[in-house]
């Protein structure tokens, strides 16, 4: 297991690297540049000369880069060229709040989304299947930005249960995780669904029939147990889709966190925050990709075999 | 048994008291959301940030104040005086005042305050770059001794990027002054705030130094103040629809109409410091001809603009700076007015005959260039209008559009013919700013460059020593531009503000350039 674990950690190496060079450079590629939003009216032509040798913006680009890695590795996030400020701090501003926002999407996908599964397998092709495929359809395909100004028109504008935007308390997330969330559920509910049925036509569950338990038995404490292989390996790689997902959601429902801060940052081209929140994201990504194949290699006692 | 009963009944009537004084807060306070264009400013420091928002105005008080006409009256200089020279201005500090820390404020910290803009590192250094030393004369005078004659000084330091600071905090802090901490003299003490979420500020009860523009000297009215930052104008609207928060600090003109259809929201509107235009690129033919320009600028129709575009809120454009400016009130023959018969001589002089399909032609090539705009709807429907009104003294404009945030960098290329867009500046210096010769591209996209507007531009910009001497020389400076038609002029809007009538009433006039500290003084929560 160790030593599968330790290749699997080298892999990463050459993809953080590759994307960290994506980062750097599509930014660099957009037209624009962050001393625009820094010059005031009135400033001479010189002082702008002036900023980009401040700033570092004077040197080629693989130059800049390779300051830039260097100091990433060394755990230097820079400090934000428009904003002005440590990128870390902003950073260690944003991230509880999307971590939050991220994990009670996850914990909802998760949990709803499973015992949905599991109504719909064991009550296939009845009514309680098709009314829960078909809600999952409609959840699965509606854009989260629509959804989100949805359920704010019925649940704040009309019925005033929740605050319209905001940060303050758990009322004001309860729209947003719903939000995020119902797109996991309906994904959860339907690979749910799908193994439950298929590990059910298994051999062994034959053999657990004719051994005389008791069918809902069964399906909850054996079958469901396979089926949760794919739904976590699934869940794992969503953790970094969460994150990312969170950048709209943020904006309308105005949540601070790390999605309002990338957008924000984005628009004045403030360089150090936006590496830093697109490295965020895709470190989010991989670790989450890693951790479902650790997951999966725990859960399955082939694969478990197979490494040892 | 009994202990219990009166502890439970101890904690009860504790709570309901608690209950009680939460209600009489409630009364007091109000929600405001910052404007668009400000969420996300991360510091209150004004000596290093790049951007501050409204509540900054109310944290710290500045030296002078603005009145609506943008002429200058005290605040914490009770009078000042310039040199004949221009080289040293004297200013007579109100006594009395004290920072939020308690520290006093008076010519010593004055003169601390000033050096900061020299010993920190940041952009904003010009503010106080013609200052070349403070002297402090007594506990309440201090002369400004200049490097040369600045006399857009007193618009310097009423600026909120010259909020006075305290000086002894501001050093002790570091970084952390106007993030964790912050000390000002100003009508409002910072009691939390939140980067991109929210501000909370609480009464300076002592406060009694307010603005000679707001009728209410101090302390303010409100108990606490809350700023919103929200990046979606329709999520702030249906923050205000449904009660959630008081007042909107900006309101875009597409919003405008759902406000006015809610009985208890009502919209606010002061004069603008947006100008809309319409630069015309000088160096590209067939702009090169000035007749060509000349035409192309009074075919635009600004009260038919007004009127269909803007629902006639707001004012039409016929110089380069908004009305309030004393630079603006050039010639009458310099204004830049629709007279299609005058464009379509003028056109015809220029040898651009009317052809086929109302499309002008010359040597066999038609009368046709590119109109570039950006990507906001509200842009998007102006360029569509000023490209039909072209086409009526047949120019055929094509309309190209660029992503807002990217637009500036399409103009550096120089390949612009015409474009619409908007600036929004309560000086007239923004004239040097657009047409200045060494800034082709951008900011100046008309990529103007004339030796007799960069002689009135020097003259403008360096060569007046007094505050009359400068309005008279921007005044021939911009004159002269506009005789050039480099643009042409077309909206001037208004500043849009929203708010629940039921929560709040707003003083009768707000004597301001802006809804600033003045108008927070005189502010009133509905009981």
């Amino acid at each position: 297991m160790l030593p599968w674990l330790v290749k699997r950690l080298l892999m990463l190496v050459p993809v953080f690297l590759a994307v960290s060079v994506v980062i750097f450079s599509i930014l660099h590629f957009i037209p624009g540049d962050p001393i625009d939003n820094l010059l005031k009216i009135g400033s001479s032509p010189e002082a702008r000369a002036e900023m980009e040798v401040r700033y570092g913006l004077d040197k080629p680009l693989p130059v800049q880069y390779g300051i830039w890695l260097g100091n990433v590795l060394q755990g230097d996030l820079g400090t934000a060229i428009v904003a002005r400020r440590p990128v870390a701090d902003l950073i260690a501003q944003a991230l509880p709040h999307s971590l939050r926002l991220g994990g009670l999407a996850l914990l909802f996908s998760t949990v709803v989304g499973v015992v949905l599964g599991v109504v719909a397998a064991l009550n296939r092709d009845r009514w309680p299947d098709r009314a829960i495929m078909g809600g999952v359809l409609v959840g699965s395909t509606m854009p989260s930005f629509w959804l989100g100004l949805i359920l704010i028109l019925i649940f704040s504008v009309s019925l005033g249960w929740f605050p319209v935007s905001g940060a303050r308390g758990w009322q004001s997330l309860v729209l947003p995780v719903l939000t995020i969330g119902l797109g996991g559920m309906a994904l959860v509910a339907r690979i749910t669904r799908v193994s439950m049925i298929e590990a059910s036509g298994r051999d062994f569950v034959t053999l657990l029939h004719a051994k005389g338990l008791s069918p809902l038995r069964i399906q909850l404490r054996h079958v469901l147990r396979h089926a949760l292989i794919p739904v976590v390996t699934i869940l794992a790689l969503r953790i970094g889709w969460i994150l990312g997902g969170a950048v709209t959601v943020e904006v309308v429902f105005a949540r601070p966190g790390l999605g309002t801060l990338l957008i924000k940052s984005l628009s004045q081209h403030d360089y150090p925050v936006v590496q830093a929140c697109l490295l965020m994201l895709a470190m989010a990504v991989m670790l989450g990709t890693l951790l479902g194949d650790i997951l999966q290699a725990l859960m399955d006692p082939r694969v478990r075999a197979a490494l040892s | 048994m009994t202990l219990s009963f009166r502890k439970s009944f101890l904690a009860a009537s504790v709570s309901l008291a608690a209950l009680f004084s939460a209600q009489t807060l409630a009364a007091q306070e109000a929600v405001f959301v910052i404007g668009t264009a400000e969420v996300g400013a991360p510091t209150y420091n004004p000596i290093k940030a790049t951007m501050l928002n409204t509540a900054t105005a109310l944290i710290f008080d500045r030296m002078v104040s603005q009145a609506a006409d943008l002429s200058y009256h005290p605040w914490l200089a009770e009078s000042w005086e310039e040199a004949a020279d221009g080289m040293s201005w004297t200013f007579k500090l109100k006594e009395g005042v004290t920072f939020h820390n308690g520290e006093p404020f008076n010519a010593d910290t004055v003169k601390a305050w000033i050096e900061l803009f020299k010993t920190t590192e940041g952009e904003n250094a010009y503010m106080a770059e013609a200052i070349a030393s403070v002297e402090v004369v007594d506990a309440s005078t201090v002369k400004f001794v200049m490097s040369r004659p600045e006399p857009n000084l007193l618009y310097n330091l009423s600026s909120t990027f010259m909020s006075v600071v305290e000086p002894k905090s501001f050093a002790a802090l570091g970084d952390n002054y106007g993030v964790t901490e912050v000390y000002g003299t100003g009508p409002y003490k910072l009691e939390s705030f939140a980067v991109g979420q929210e501000t909370v500020l609480v009464r300076n009860e002592d406060y009694k130094w307010g603005p000679a523009v707001a009728a209410n000297a101090g302390p303010a009215k409100v108990e606490r103040l809350t700023f919103r930052e929200i990046p979606e104008d329709s999520t702030a609207f249906l923050e205000l629809k449904t009660g959630g928060v008081d007042f909107l600090l900006s309101v875009p003109a597409d919003l405008m109409g759902e406000v006015q259809k809610e009985a208890n929201l009502a919209v606010l509107t002061m004069a603008g410091q947006d100008v809309w235009y319409m630069p015309i690129n000088v160096t590209k033919a067939p702009f090169d001809d000035i007749r060509v320009r000349e035409a192309a600028a009074k075919a635009i129709n600004q009260e038919e603009i007004l009127a269909s575009v803007f629902g006639g809120v707001g004012a039409v454009a016929d110089t380069f700076l908004i009305s309030a400016l004393p630079e603006s009130k050039v010639a009458d023959s310099a204004k830049i007015k629709f007279d299609p018969a005058r464009a379509n001589a003028l056109l015809d002089e220029a040898g651009w005959a009317m052809g086929d399909g109302g499309v002008r032609m010359k040597d066999g090539q038609p009368l046709k260039v590119t109109l570039w705009t950006q990507s906001d709807s509200i842009f998007r429907r102006l360029t569509e209008v000023v490209q039909a009104q072209l086409k009526a003294v047949g120019i055929e404009a094509e309309i190209t559009t660029f992503d807002s945030s990217m637009i500036r960098d399409q103009y550096k290329t120089g390949e612009q013919q015409l474009a619409v867009r908007s600036y929004n500046w309560d000086n007239a210096d923004i004239v040097d700013w657009f047409f200045g010769g060494d800034r082709l591209g951008y900011p100046n996209v008309s990529m103007y460059n004339d030796p007799k507007a960069e002689e009135l531009r020097t003259a403008a910009m360096t060569g007046a020593k007094n505050m009359d001497e400068r309005v008279a020389n921007f005044t021939a400076y911009h004159e002269y531009v506009l005789t050039q038609f480099p643009m042409a002029p077309i909206y001037q809007p208004v500043q849009a503000f929203a708010y629940n009538t039921d929560r709040l009433s707003l003083p009768a006039t707000i004597n301001a350039p802006s809804f600033g500290t003045a108008a927070f003084m005189d502010l009133e929560v509905k009981e």
